[in-house]
């Protein structure tokens, strides 16, 4: 009995040890597969000037696969809209983009910037969806000297200085055409106390770095202007069941939540919020935008009436280069763009003015750099311009409302906070 | 907590349990006849949810899904099994790297097909709407996911204990090749296992969609639950595959309750002492070695 009982064991173990094997395999196949996807409207594009410069050549680091690949595909789309819209080159410089899948993994993200530096020897890298990997690459990128545009993660410490860069601190080189999470929570946390005269809120956000910057910056705004948060409350990311959660909620009495989830995630706490009847029972859903975003919205609709969010844009912002754009892309795709597709879409808009700045030189980093902290322009989310101290943007911020217009449930603009900057240093 | 709260958290934690039954059933059931921790049981779980997406998209009819989702992916393991994994029968790694390309390739093709975005679809007509339990309202979805896996046990059990083909699968369980020695046709066997196996899946993916989205990546992260309820349960056998639910759903609800910050560490928690304390599984049957 006890030789079987050990040659079970042993048998059992193999499976353990064949599952292992096998599962770093598939993460090996995973990694290696959709990388470095060519650009169809890249190389070939001959730019209409007479005599073109030389090809700039730019990374685009975005996830493919995996939870956010519809992220990626969005920034991806913009980036190729606003190439057309030149004729394929920027200050006279034919453009070859060259995108990589960041697969959502720092791992896989470090390889491919290294991949960036060493064999595409790209002229300036763009994208990065995921704070973990923004601050992965973050050495990388600052010993090579190669200029990066982030234009999504909005982890606060990309661009601020902190005690012995850890996690991560601003570098020279790196510029950030989205958000820092201070930007998406500070601001609205003091508008509660102060111009919708909340008094207390309790607090339920995804338990990851950027979940939590999200929760301490709403409090430290929230409490300044004099409100008070009465308990917290965490769901690890990609909760399966918010269920748990919400009765949690529900069995508290603070009535107003402030929330920072987005995807699978937002879609899940809303429809479980509805399900247990929070509205009638008078509780109500606030968070930072993504809580609401396009992606979130079109799926759950109608249930996430009353949820006031903040964020740096709205599909429905008004003014004649939302309105441009948003005609564009729709024109372009048959889909409204979401705010990553205004990252990005910002994002190119900043290499092309500080590029024509420079007059297509490259060469001198500093002179580029110069140019990148001067750019200023309408953006489709109003007046865009980076904080020379930090790269990171000085943009008002949009407190929204879903609403429905028209028959569809969108978000509103509800009151705006002006001209925040990061107070990073 | 107050009693009502505990009350209605015990429901929450049976109801998921429920949903990882339907969900382990058929990985179990699998392993216990072929020997093979099939990976592509999260891709099955992935497309029985985007079908119903597409049933319910054109038809409006969630219940249509119920039946024609199983079915097609049922019908796809029964092809899967003589084409692809009877090939490399007794080779255990080969088999399961097999199973983790036919994942990747399903899920890359359901990528292709329904695109990448994050779906969801509304609750069933009839299961849409809520119930007073202890002065607060419960969605009635919930209890019947409670239902519908408590039915699914018995039906199995029965199945598994009363029927010819039930008494096959135990055999089967116990010694395959003596089975086979006995005439009995054990390549068909096999086949009906995997697309039966397939089928629990693509099953759990209908129940699930409307309450846990539709998106790139929920075969990985459905697979994971799967393993840990399989492992915790004892592998191959349905009493396990109850048992493991029966804890696991539970556990990880007040998990995420009471002990917020170890939520996802406590069902891998409860894994490794089990494994350390019972290899087996805590209703596992210890196996003849092959």
């Amino acid at each position: 009995m006890d030789e079987k009982k050990g040659a079970d064991r042993r048998s059992y173990r193999l499976t353990r040890r064949q599952f292992l094997a096998a599962s770093s395999a598939a993460a090996a196949i995973a990694a290696c597969g959709p990388a470095a996807t060519p650009n169809p409207s890249g190389a070939a594009t001959v730019a209409p000037t007479a005599s073109p410069g030389p090809t700039l050549k730019i990374g685009q680091l975005l996830p493919f696969t995996k939870v956010y690949a519809e992220l990626g595909n969005s920034m991806k789309r913009a980036t190729e809209l606003y190439l057309k819209q030149k004729g394929g080159s920027l200050a006279n410089r034919p453009v070859n983009v060259v995108y990589a899948d960041e697969a959502n993994d720092p791992v896989v993200g470090a390889q491919m910037t290294q991949k960036f530096i060493d064999s595409d020897r790209v002229d300036l890298m763009m994208g990065i969806v995921a704070t973990p990997i923004a601050y992965a690459v973050r050495n990388a990128i600052d010993a090579a000297k190669l200029i990066f545009i982030e234009t999504n993660a909005g982890g606060n410490a990309l661009t601020r200085t902190t005690t012995n860069c850890t996690p991560s601190c601003k570098s020279k080189y790196i510029f950030r055409t989205s958000f820092s999470s201070y930007q998406i929570s500070y601001p609205i946390g003091e508008y509660f106390a102060t111009q919708k005269g909340v008094k207390e809120v309790f607090t339920f956000v995804a338990d990851y770095g950027f979940g939590n910057e999200s929760a301490a910056d709403f409090t430290s705004g929230f409490t300044k202007g004099g409100g008070k948060i009465t308990g917290s409350l965490k769901a690890p990311l990609g909760s399966a069941d918010f269920l748990p959660y919400v009765t949690q909620l529900k069995a508290q009495n603070t009535k107003d939540i402030y929330s920072f989830f987005s995807g699978t995630d937002a879609i899940n706490y809303i429809k479980a919020w509805t399900q247990l009847g929070m509205a009638a029972a008078g509780y109500k859903m606030n968070g930072a935008g993504f809580l609401t975003e396009q992606d979130v919205l079109k799926e759950v609709k109608e249930q996430a009436i009353g949820a006031t969010t903040s964020l740096f844009w709205a599909v429905t912002l008004d003014n004649a280069e939302n309105k441009a754009f948003v005609d564009a892309y729709q024109k372009e795709y048959s889909l409204l763009p979401d705010v990553f597709a205004v990252q990005a879409w910002d994002g190119m808009q900043t290499v092309d003015l500080a590029l024509q700045a420079v007059k297509g030189d490259t060469t001198n980093k500093d002179a580029f750099i110069a140019a990148l902290e001067n750019v200023k322009f309408k953006s489709p989310r109003g007046d865009f311009e980076f904080d020379k101290e930090t790269h990171n943007p000085i943009q008002d911020m949009y407190i929204r409302e879903v609403k429905v217009q028209s028959g569809q449930a969108v978000n509103t603009i509800v009151g705006k906070v002006a001209r925040v900057t990061d107070p990073g240093k | 907590m107050t009693p009502e709260t505990a009350v209605v958290q015990a429901l929450n934690g049976i109801s998921f349990g429920a949903l990882l039954f339907i969900l382990a059933a058929g990985l179990s059931l699998i392993f216990g006849m072929m020997d093979v921790v099939n990976l592509a049981h999260g891709a099955f779980y992935m497309l029985g949810a985007y079908i119903t997406l597409t049933v319910v998209q054109r038809t409006g009819q969630f219940w249509l899904a119920l039946v024609l989702a199983p079915l097609l992916i049922g019908a796809l393991g029964l092809l899967m099994e003589p084409l692809l994994l009877r090939r490399l029968r007794g080779r255990h790694l080969d088999q399961v790297l097999l199973t983790i390309g036919v994942s990747l390739v399903i899920a890359d093709l359901i990528g292709l097909t329904w695109g990448r975005e994050i779906r969801s679809i509304p609750f069933p007509a009839g299961l849409d709407h809520a119930i007073t339990i202890l002065g607060g309202d419960y969605p009635v979805y919930r209890l019947f996911v409670i239902a519908f896996g408590g039915a699914l046990a018995v039906l199995l059990a029965v199945v598994h204990r009363r029927t010819r083909v039930g008494a096959l699968i135990r055999a089967g369980v116990q010694d395959a090749p003596m089975l086979a020695a006995l005439g009995v046709d054990i390549d068909r066997l096999f086949a009906v296992t995997f697309a039966v196996g397939a089928a629990l899946a693509g099953l759990a993916g209908v129940i699930a969609a409307p309450v846990f989205g539709i998106y790139p990546g929920m075969d990985v992260d459905y697979l994971i639950y799967s393993l840990v309820v399989v492992v915790v349960g004892g592998l191959g056998t349905l009493s396990g595959a109850v048992a493991g639910s029966a804890l696991i759903g539970p556990a990880d609800t007040f998990g995420k309750v009471l002990v917020p910050q170890f939520a996802l560490a406590l069902i891998f928690a409860i894994m490794a002492l089990v494994l350390l304390l019972r290899p087996t599984g805590l209703l596992g049957r210890i196996r003849i070695a092959r």
